[in-house]
Order: C-alpha cells, then structure tokens, then sequence
C-alpha cells in the first residue's frame, strides 16, 4: 500500500535546505589528488597569513602592550630573543624564513603570470618547482646570515 | 548521517513492500559514495529566490574591478625591491622603512580582507562576515598606529627585522 503526504509548496525552501546539509562541505580537501598547482597556491595564503599574523601581532602589541609596562621596544625582545639557545632560534627562524621565501618567490611567479608568461601547464609545473627550489636556497641563505 | 542512510536503506531491502513515504522525510542519496571527511560542519543553508533564478550579474565598478586588480599588483610588485633592497644596501633609510611599512600594511590588509571574504561567505553568515570586515579594519588602523609610532620611536621596520634576525 502507498501512502503520501501532503507537501506544501511553501516547504520547497526547508526541504531544500535540509537536503543541501547532506552535500559535501568545502573544504573537503581530501578528494582531490594532491598537484603542486593547489599545494602551491595554498601554501601561498598560509604563508602570507603567517607572516602578516606575526607582523600583525607585534605592531597590535607594540600599541596595546606598551601601556601596561610591557617594554615590546626591539633592543629589549632582541636583547630577550639572543638569550635563547641555538636549537630553539633555529626551530623558530627555519620556518620563518622559509615562509618568506616561499611567499616572497611564489608573488614573483603571480607577477609573471599577471603579464601573460607561462600560462600553461608546462610553465605552471616549471616555475612551480623553480619556486620550490629558491625557496630552499633562499631560506639556507638567510639561516646562514 | 550516513549510518542513518544505510539504516533506512537495509530497512527498505528487507521489506520491498513497505510504505514510500515521499517529502518530507526525505531520503537522500549520499552525494559522494566514498567516506566524507569533512573539516567543518555545515554552515546554516540560505535559499534566496527560487532554484532557477539565475545568478545575479554585479554592476561593473572598475574600482571593484581592473583598478583594484592594478592596485595589488603595483602594491605586490613594488614589495619585491622593497624587501631586498635595504637589506641589501646595509643601511636603514627612514623613507625605504616608511615605503616598506606603507606597502606591508596594506599588502597584509588586501590578503586578510580576501581570506575574510572566502571564508566568511556573506549569504551564509551576514553577521560574522561584517564583524570580521571591521574587526580586520580595526586591527589594520591599529597596525598602522603601531607601525608609525615603531618606525618614529624605535629602531625603524629594517633595523628592528635585522636586529631580530640577527639577536
């Protein structure tokens, strides 16, 4: 026996809605298979995020901070920073310079790609790794310094 | 959700003659057959108008558009020498510090504002996406504070990354 239920135009919307909650939800990283294109591009945000969040937080300090007696001049955090071992400058410089030059190499290959050059795939994978080898060598280059 | 999916599905195969019971009980198919991992749950669904409206074209604004387009990429191409070159020179110079300063600020802002405009969608949360945009405004005015009284008080944005870097 078939029984149905009267449903309201009006409900389309609802309906709708509560199907639309059984879709997939973005970002659903997972089902892509991993390609230097989006690794790279993301790699560029959380970089870029990263690096403005630190510069960010010290110039929001440096105003809210101050006040209350917190000395955030630089000769103080540096005079602080040097005291630390090594390891632990190592551990927080690597990262630090390797976020700079990822973001700071990928921005130039946007900037090729914004006048017309190595639009392709060929020219995307190419300066993809030509990023991801400066990167290595400019963040050697500043641990170095 | 998926385990009740499959439970109403067994059910339906155990009794083939059982009652269709149409909308609104819905049975819907899982979009995807494979596992879903989703990071985050769903957001609240809003559906405005009816599902065959087209989506709306925004007006052109070049300002919205080409010129603020422009306006990043002389902002991002006048970083690359601007992050080398008093570096490289040795010395800090109080008009490279403030270029670079002015740059940075509002490189980070444009970034900031479009990770607020992708992960805060306005038609799904109205509210939360207003407050981000004015809360990354406040906070890049404060940054802006912050950045002219360290550049004028203190060592200045070259100096002090060096003196950083360097410590």
């Amino acid at each position: 026996m078939i029984t149905t239920e009267s449903v309201p135009a009006s409900s389309a919307d609802s309906i709708l809605a509560s199907q639309r909650l059984n879709r997939p939800v973005s970002p659903h990283l997972t089902i892509y298979q991993p390609q230097l294109t989006w690794y790279l591009s993301m790699t560029t945000r959380i970089t870029g995020v990263g690096l403005s969040g630190i510069f960010y937080l010290y110039t929001i300090g440096y105003v809210f901070l101050s006040p209350f007696g917190v000395d955030m001049s630089i000769a103080n955090i540096s005079r602080k920073w040097g005291e630390m071992g090594t390891a632990v400058k190592m551990a927080v410089k690597a990262p630090i310079a390797a976020m700079f030059g990822f973001h700071f190499w990928n921005g130039v290959r946007h900037l090729v790609w914004d006048t017309g050059r190595e639009l392709t795939v060929r020219g995307v994978y190419r300066t993809g790794y030509g990023v991801l080898g400066l990167t290595a060598a400019s963040t050697l280059g500043l641990l170095v310094l | 959700m998926a385990s009740t999916f499959r439970s109403t599905t067994r059910l339906l195969a155990s009794r083939p003659t059982s009652a269709i019971r149409l909308l609104p009980h819905t049975r819907v198919a899982a979009f995807h057959a494979s596992q879903r991992q989703q990071i985050l749950p769903p957001g609240p669904q809003v559906v405005q108008g009816t599902v065959n409206d087209p989506v709306p074209i925004p007006t052109p604004n070049a300002a919205h558009g080409s010129y603020h387009w422009a306006f990043e990429r002389l902002i991002a191409l006048g970083m690359v020498p601007l992050c080398v070159a008093p570096f490289a020179a040795g010395t800090a110079n109080p008009a490279l510090d403030a270029a670079l300063g002015t740059a940075l600020v509002l490189h980070s802002h444009i970034g900031f504002d479009a990770c607020v405009t992708d992960y805060f969608p306005k038609r799904q949360y109205p509210k939360l996406r207003s407050f981000m945009v004015w809360l990354l405004r406040g906070a890049t005015v404060t940054v802006a504070v912050g950045l002219f009284s360290f550049q004028t008080n203190d060592v200045g944005l070259t100096e002090g990354v060096k003196k950083m870097w360097k410590a």
